[in-house]
């Protein structure tokens, strides 16, 4: 994943600037961290990368491919199949079981049989510690959970990436450890690229890269080895 | 693919069951569309189906009479074709009336699939009885094959069409004109015809008064009998032709006219004027019901509208899922399908309700225990089912349309 010159404005007079010229490179197996103040534009630059946005100037690459000439429903199937995103209020489907909300990206990816995606869905939701709330919907777990089960759905279809908006912003910091402790499991032994925006010092001390930024623009890029 | 709809249609399903009361009120309001269009247009069609097989059995379906459309071409005309020929103040020769030909004539109508032709002879005679007078045009029938073309024996009072035949002089009049002369059945009535033929005839039947199609004035007599009378042997001026398929009268009425030159009118041409009315009737029910169906379909736009606006964050997460928009239009089209498909079910069971408990109805009319004429065809069921499946689907992709156009970044922005 590329990202060249990205640049995104919001039309208007005069007009907001977003995000400006910003170019990075993720590698597959890192844990990115983008950290700055409210406003920095780390949010606009995650949507941009997520091709949940267009860019107005620059593009992003993904697996040597420029994302820009690919219409809306190419840039959701390639979200379907590649990405997998976790955000700050976990966005779980109110009326389905935690299961549901896990098998939902494969059904529509439709790769796997109804079984075979619901035993993957049981697997992952094991995986993050949920055996016994499997069938509840979200509004009887508590965040941390339903964060979990975000997470679960985020990894449904073995994404190559995997990004992340202010992933533990709602939950405490015990809850918030086991969330980031997964995060580098993800990249580090299962060799896929997560990026996080945060405003956690806690995440972001735990990422091999942390970029961060200021008025729309990248002012540090700090690499540490693991 | 079957699956990926399947997910939607869940999906969509799943968000029904969360408003229940307003999908409830959306399906109701189906299928109160359904149920009385269903009751009204089987009552409208009901009756023009009755009417029409009124007008279609008041008299043969097609006549063929010994009158021209248009004067036969002179025969310096017919000889010189395409000269410049005027002929002006000519005397028309004195035709005999009459079907001239008549059993060659009588001969196709009845070589004609499923037709049957009645040949009558029609003219003016005058009752007499203890001074009184009346006018009347008689009918000289065949009773076997008139009672196959015509559905006169179904409108006698008394007597049999066959009577005429095992009665010396026997004549068939209305009700009404038998009152007017102070007659009732097997009294003799003198008869006197334009040609000067008098003769005594014996009352065998009498037709029900209140029949639009059949006018007091006309009596039926044996053709023989009509014949002497008239002082016109072997002469006919009628054909009435019966056919099985009604509807197909006009076509074979042209056929008969252009082989024979004699006028042949179908039914369809004889109440030209009512069947018009009939369409008129028809616009005014269907859009009258359709108001009902579209209204119907308001409650649809509704829900599907309310479910769209609630569920922006879902749309959001399921677009960043990598759901398509045309997937989300796809969800809250769903919605809809299935209000309207609910509510059509509910519709035709109400309608079906409803139109048993008008058929149970009886209405005394004339002295004969009448009930509404419905149509309960299966064809009513189809078109209002098409009809709100397609309002609720224009009702539901309206805001379908808007879900697809949610941008997932303005959510999620809003949201953090």
């Amino acid at each position: 994943m590329q990202a060249q010159g990205l640049s995104r404005e919001l039309v208007g007079t005069p007009p907001v600037i977003l995000v400006s010229d910003v170019s990075l490179k993720i590698d597959p197996g890192s844990f990115v961290a983008i950290v700055g103040p409210s406003g920095c534009g780390k949010s606009s630059l995650l949507y941009l990368l997520g091709l949940l946005d267009r860019p107005t100037e620059g593009s992003v690459l993904f697996e040597g491919q420029d994302m820009n000439p690919l219409d809306g429903d190419e840039r959701a199937q390639i979200r379907l199949a590649s990405f997998g995103f976790v955000f700050q209020f976990h966005f779980l489907l109110p009326e389905f079981t935690a299961l549901e909300n896990v098998m939902l990206p494969m059904r529509r990816l439709g790769r796997l049989s109804q079984a075979q995606a619901q035993e993957k869905a049981q697997s992952l939701l094991i995986d993050v510690g949920l055996a016994k709330k499997m069938d509840k919907t979200p509004n009887r777990m508590s965040g941390g959970e339903r964060q979990r089960v975000a997470i679960a759905r985020a990894i449904a279809n073995d994404p190559v990436l995997i990004l992340c908006d202010e992933p533990t912003g709602n939950l405490d910091s015990q809850n918030s450890a086991r969330v980031v402790e997964m995060f580098r499991t993800l990249a580090h032994d299962q060799d896929r690229a997560v990026v996080c925006v945060t405003h956690d010092a806690d995440v972001a001390a735990a990422a091999d890269v942390q970029i961060s930024m200021l008025d729309g623009r990248i002012s540090e890029t700090d690499i540490r080895k693991q | 693919m079957s699956g990926q709809l399947r997910l939607l249609a869940s999906v969509a399903a799943r968000h029904l069951a969360g408003r229940r009361r307003q999908t409830l009120v959306a399906v109701s309001g189906v299928a109160v569309g359904v149920g009385f269009f269903l009751a009204v247009s089987a009552m409208m069609i009901g009756s023009q189906n009755d009417f029409i097989k009124t007008l279609i059995d008041a008299a043969p379906h097609i006549i063929i009479s010994d009158e021209l459309r248009s004067p036969p071409p002179q025969p310096g005309v017919r000889f010189y074709k395409g000269a410049a020929i005027a002929l002006r103040h000519y005397k028309v020769r004195n035709e005999v009336r009459g079907l001239k030909g008549w059993p060659e004539i009588l001969r196709t109508v009845n070589a004609l699939p499923g037709a049957v032709g009645s040949p009558n002879l029609t003219g003016a005679i005058t009752l007499r009885s203890g001074g009184r007078e009346e006018a009347l045009t008689i009918v000289g029938v065949d009773p076997a094959v008139e009672e196959k073309v015509s559905s006169i024996a179904d409108k006698l009072r008394t007597g049999r069409l066959r009577d005429l035949e095992s009665t010396q002089g026997g004549i068939i009049i209305g009700e009404e004109m038998a009152q007017r002369l102070g007659l009732a059945m097997g009294d003799v009535v003198g008869a006197t015809s334009a040609s000067g033929n008098s003769r005594s005839l014996r009352i065998v039947g009498l037709f029900k008064r209140g029949q639009t199609q059949l006018s007091s004035a006309l009596g039926y007599v044996l053709l023989r009998e009509a014949q002497s009378l008239l002082g016109r042997p072997f002469i006919i001026n009628r054909i009435g032709v019966h056919l099985s398929d009604p509807y197909g009268a006009q076509p074979i009425s042209r056929r008969l006219e252009a082989r024979f030159a004699y006028k042949a009118q179908s039914w369809q041409e004889r109440s030209a004027d009512l069947l018009s009315l009939l369409v008129t009737r028809n616009v005014i029910m269907y859009s009258v019901v359709s108001a009902i169906l579209l209204v119907a379909s308001f409650g649809i736009y509704t829900v599907v509208s309310n479910s769209v606006s609630d569920k922006r964050r879902d749309i959001a997460i399921m677009r960043s899922i990598g759901f398509s928009e045309s997937d989300l239009q796809l969800i809250f089209i769903f919605e809809g399908l299935a209000l309207a498909l609910v509510g059509i079910l509910a519709g035709w069971l109400l309608g079906y309700g409803l139109l048993a408990i008008l058929g149970s109805l009886h209405f005394p009319i004339g002295g004969d225990n009448q009930r509404l004429p419905l149509d309960r065809s299966a064809r009513q069921y189809a078109i209002a089912a098409a009809a709100s499946l397609f309002s609720g689907v224009i009702a539901a992709w309206l805001p379908a349309r808007k879900a697809a156009r949610v941008d997932p970044v303005d959510i999620l922005r809003g949201a953090v």
